[in-house]
């Protein structure tokens, strides 16, 4: 029952064995020639950054949909098919794009699942197959992929008017337009992998002072690519001017803290980070005294015995756990003390006071390793290789039509799901 | 010629009768201190006697004035080429002698001096004259209002006969370096450092001073400084010193001319000090004791600027009407249409007050006494820059594109009339000044009720409450100003009557608003702002009817368009006033204060204007 169909076709069109190697060759070869059973094999060992050209992503995707398009006997398998093409979308890249879900919708056929008349509408007319079409709104919706009129319009010609998908694809519709710039502090739709430019990125977010300097004190060698052959890791940081004053008014006399490592996640990937802070200073040393003779045109201070009124203090009144001044951030590429002290070094060029400061480091035990900056479990940030995508449904929730069925001989997940 | 002119001024200065007696009572400086005029009105009291009647000059001193007018006007009208002064960015050389002859470099300087010796009155007046081309009008205010005038109310016998007698005569033109790179009103960002030499007998100057008026032409500058002082407890500290230098003195030197947008014929540059080796003598005050000399030079140089602005919009009113009259459009001249008279208005009305503000105030500095006039010369500062502001645009207005064109002087105008606003303390600045003197000293009377009052004590808060009550049911105010016995003339009842309305609540709103934030209303700027705005608004008021009421009392001419006016801006003030105190009050509908405070904070938060354009879509 399952993908018996789509099996044969694939195998032909694509030449692998089996579903996981149908989707790699969806990835990456669909240009490769047709019966090379082996082709599959050699290709996974490929370093995954090649395959960034046009025989894997979108184009592939394209490429495969436009196959199948052409083939007839369009009745059969059809379900299967895009419930296999939604897990593979992700690796594929074509996620994000509403162009692929259309193409998905095409495939279905128009007309036959429509009910006929109102009564059979109301009797919950073909579930399995409005159940397809609400899989791939669904899709699109976790991944922000905002229906148009189009998607109406190809859901309406499938399923007809009020069924499930159109009134999903409705609300969707409504919502997600509206629901689409509600982060204040968005992050590019896509993210750098991981390593110093995904750090600059953590920091910028954290500092969110316009202000705020990035540093980078050490370059990476290598440049790129993963840390496990790394021979010096990237160490990157965050300062403002406004953190330079608090820095010099700390003084020398007081110690400062680099603590860390404390985890910040860019969508699915981690990074870490870690704080120089000192504890707060006593209060009279916190700012200067007024001066009498400071603004040249109006006072600064009033010479009165009188306080706020107690009902206009609009403070609220909490007991406040002080917390001492920031003073620097950073990211680095390994957790250790010595990578961190080279970080202090250069924070002293800055910072001349910093070198008459004592500096403890505080590092907590849950280190992470080396260069355990942020292994993304997802394809989104494109740099690790995507496990294998299959033409296999897709794990969905129990209660789902599809996902009981085909016994217990699920696939592997599409990564990120 | 200008030069015998000149001469037949100071000759006619010499002449005049009675010169020993007029200079004894201007500078009899006897008596103590008084609270002045306008900080009383935080309280809520209307002290009468202080502004009415209005000043009054004797028929001497106006004779004498008079005198010097014409040759100053028949000089400006005929020898300065304002255009050729803007275009140039520069002076020319012969009008410069010109206006040293006429003795307008010494207008303030004593006549034992060899300045012209004249009282605040008559410097103003002669202010309106020399407004008329923006760029001499700062030219000369940086070199006395501001760069001798260390020297003049600070300094000792032996500097002011050293320097006053060249300065008066213009052969020295003096500059007040005071502003740093760092900015403004902080003196905190003075780094101009002056280190007293081994044997003790000079300083040595070190730094740079920016947009320094005059900075080019100088030969005298008036110099701030940090130096090293051991204060009272034994510390050393940084404090501020001022210091006469001069030029001669070496390491003295000074950037490119600015190009400015206005007043583009005065001289603004930068001047660095080198090595500046500056006699011990020529500290003015006391070392370290620069700052108050700082904000003396500085509050007590802004009053002339409401004759100037006012001087300058009675020019272009004639100018103006001039084309209204003249040009047809459909048939009709311009100055048959309602809108164009209505800005006429406008005109007149803003002239007529800065006038009877800037008289007022300099007839209060020169009585007798040490009249402490700072804050009614900032408020005349604030309300005259703004006037003209609006005045020479409105005036831009009714000539449509010609006021826009370069052949035409109104663009002009303009650009100079932009300057008013910024330097001198710029009026945001000055608000600040004025509204947080006044609460200093409301405060300092009030505390005590105050308190007693926030403590609960009942037999206060019940005459409080029962003071409220009457308020509230229509109480009827009265200073005394209006009425049989009343210092303002019947036809003035009602604004005088508005007056005294105001005057009352606004001494109520001060004292609710001391109950409310105490000392921390400092932070309250777009309260204060307000706080300022009404009392700029009260002393506009209390000017104009004072003065129109002299003027309907002795009959002047045309006195019933001076009533007019003063009613007109009577009433508008006096709404304007009730709607600001309407805001001041508690949970006021009309305040928008927190909503205004949030939209600049997220505005200032991205640094940007962050709105979506209206043609974004999001699906």
């Amino acid at each position: 029952m399952r993908l018996h169909w789509a099996h044969a076709l694939s195998r032909r069109l694509w030449g692998g064995w089996g579903p996981s190697q149908v989707a790699r060759s969806m990835s990456r070869h669909s240009s490769r020639p047709a019966g090379d059973p082996a082709s599959g094999a050699p290709a996974r060992r490929d370093p995954p950054r090649d395959a960034q050209d046009n025989d894997r992503g979108p184009a592939a995707f394209a490429a495969a949909l436009e196959t199948l398009e052409r083939i007839p006997g369009r009745r059969v398998g059809r379900l299967e098919l895009v419930a296999a093409a939604l897990a593979a979308m992700p690796a594929l890249g074509v996620a994000r794009e509403r162009e692929a879900y259309h193409r998905l919708l095409r495939l279905l056929p128009r007309g036959p699942w429509v009910p006929r008349g109102p009564i059979q509408r109301l009797l919950a007319p073909f579930p399995q197959q409005q159940e397809c079409g609400l899989q791939i709104l669904e899709q699109m919706e976790r991944y922000g992929v905002v229906p148009d009129a189009e998607t109406r319009f190809l859901l309406l010609g499938v399923f007809g008017p009020r069924s499930r998908p159109v009134r999903k694809c409705q609300r969707m519709l409504y919502w997600l337009p509206r629901l689409r710039h509600v982060d204040p502090h968005p992050l590019p739709s896509v993210l750098p992998p991981p390593g110093l430019a995904a750090a600059c990125l953590g920091l910028r977010r954290i500092a969110n002072d316009p202000d705020a300097r990035i540093t980078v004190y050490q370059r990476p060698v290598p440049d790129e690519g993963d840390n496990e052959g790394s021979v010096q890791p990237y160490i990157v940081g965050a300062q403002s001017p406004e953190q330079q004053e608090l820095l010099a008014r700390h003084g020398p006399a007081r110690p400062v803290f680099v603590e860390g490592p404390f985890s910040l996640w860019l969508r699915s990937t981690q990074l870490w980070y870690y704080v120089l802070r000192g504890d707060p200073l006593p209060p009279h040393l916190r700012e200067d005294p007024p001066d009498p003779e400071r603004s040249l045109y109006y006072p600064l201070h009033l010479d009165l015995d009188l306080e706020r009124g107690p009902w206009d203090d609009d403070d609220f009144d909490v007991d406040e756990v002080e917390e001492g001044p920031v003073f620097a951030l950073c990211m680095a590429g390994a957790g250790d003390r010595h990578t961190l002290g080279k970080w202090i070094a250069g924070l002293q060029e800055a910072n001349p006071v910093l070198g008459r400061t004592p500096v403890v480091f505080r590092l907590q035990d849950g280190d992470p390793p080396a260069g355990a900056t942020g292994d993304p479990p997802t394809p989104s940030l494109g740099e690790v290789p995507p496990p294998p995508a299959v033409l296999e449904l897709p794990d969905l929730p129990r209660g789902y039509g599809h996902s009981t069925r085909g016994g217990g001989n699920k696939g592997s997940m599409a990564p990120g799901e | 010629m200008a030069a015998t002119r000149g001469l037949l001024l100071r000759a006619l200065r010499a002449s005049r009768p009675g010169p020993v007696a007029f200079p004894a009572v201007r500078r009899l400086r006897t008596a103590a201190p008084r609270p002045a005029f306008a900080k009383e009105l935080f309280l809520g009291t209307l002290r009468k006697e202080e502004v009415f009647p209005y000043p009054e000059i004797s028929n001497e001193e106006l004779a004498e004035i008079n005198q010097f007018v014409g040759p100053v006007e028949k000089f400006f009208s005929e020898e300065v080429d304002s255009k050729k002064i803007d275009q140039d960015a520069k002076i020319p050389p012969e009008t410069l002698k010109g206006l040293k002859d006429l003795g307008l470099f010494g207008m303030q300087i004593p006549e034992e001096y060899g300045g012209l010796g004249l009282s605040n009155t008559m410097y103003a007046r002669l202010g309106e004259i020399t407004s008329l081309d923006g760029s001499i009008a700062v030219t000369l205010a940086a070199h006395q209002a501001i760069g001798l005038k260390g020297i003049l109310i600070a300094g000792t016998d032996e500097q002011k006969a050293k320097y006053l007698p060249r300065l008066a005569s213009g052969e020295h033109i003096a500059a007040f370096c005071l502003t740093e790179p760092g900015s403004g009103s902080d003196a905190a960002s003075i780094q101009t450092r002056a280190t007293l030499s081994e044997d003790g007998k000079y300083f040595l100057l070190n730094g740079s001073k920016v947009w320094i008026s005059n900075g080019g032409l100088a030969s005298i500058f008036t110099v701030f400084a940090r130096t090293e002082v051991v204060d009272k407890d034994g510390q050393l500290k940084d404090k501020i010193t001022a210091f006469i230098v001069e030029r001669d003195f070496g390491g003295v030197t000074h950037g490119k001319p600015e190009d400015k947008l206005g007043i583009r014929g005065s001289n603004t540059c930068e001047v660095h000090f080198e090595n500046t080796k500056v006699p011990i003598e020529n500290v003015i005050g006391e070392v370290g004791g620069g700052f108050k000399v700082a904000m003396n030079i500085l509050n007590s140089g802004r009053f002339s600027m409401g004759s100037a602005s006012a001087g300058m919009i009675k020019k272009l009113i004639e100018m103006t009407a001039e084309y209204a009259c003249t040009r047809k459009q459909f048939n009709k001249k311009l100055s048959e249409f309602g809108l164009i008279q209505e800005k006429f208005c406008v005109m007149a009305v803003k002239a007529y007050v800065m006038e009877s503000m800037a008289y007022l105030t300099a007839g209060m500095m020169d009585r007798p006494g040490f009249p402490d006039c700072s804050v009614e010369a900032a408020m005349v500062k604030v309300f005259s820059s703004e006037g003209a502001w609006t005045c020479v645009s409105e005036a831009l207005q009714i000539l449509g594109g010609l006021g826009y064109m370069k052949d035409y002087p109104y663009e002009r105008y303009l650009r100079d009339t932009r300057i008013l606003l910024i330097f001198e303390g710029t009026n945001e600045i000055l608000r600040m000044y004025i509204a947080l003197t006044g609460m200093q000293y409301a405060g300092k009377i009030l505390t005590d009720k105050i308190k007693e009052i926030k403590k609960g004590n009942v037999g206060v808060a019940l005459g409080e409450f029962l003071s409220k009550l009457r308020d509230m049911m229509g109480r009827k105010v009265d200073y005394g100003l209006v009425g049989d016995r009343g210092v303002v003339h019947p036809s003035l009842q009602e604004s005088g009557k508005k007056l005294e309305e105001n005057v009352y609540y606004f001494g109520t709103t001060v004292r609710g608003l001391l109950t409310r934030f105490g000392k921390t209303i400092v932070d309250e700027q777009l309260v204060l702002k307000r706080v300022a705005d009404i009392i700029i608004n009260l002393y506009a008021m209390t000017a104009a009817i004072s003065r129109a009421s002299r003027s309907i009392s002795i009959g002047l001419r045309n006195h019933d368009h001076e009533v007019l006016l003063t009613n007109i801006f009577c009433t508008e003030a006096y709404f304007k006033n009730n709607y600001a105190m309407a805001q001041l009050q508690k949970y006021a509908d009309e305040n928008l204060d927190d909503c205004i405070k949030k939209a600049a904070k997220q505005v200032l938060e991205k640094r940007a204007y962050i709105c979506s354009h209206p043609l974004d879509r999001t699906f």
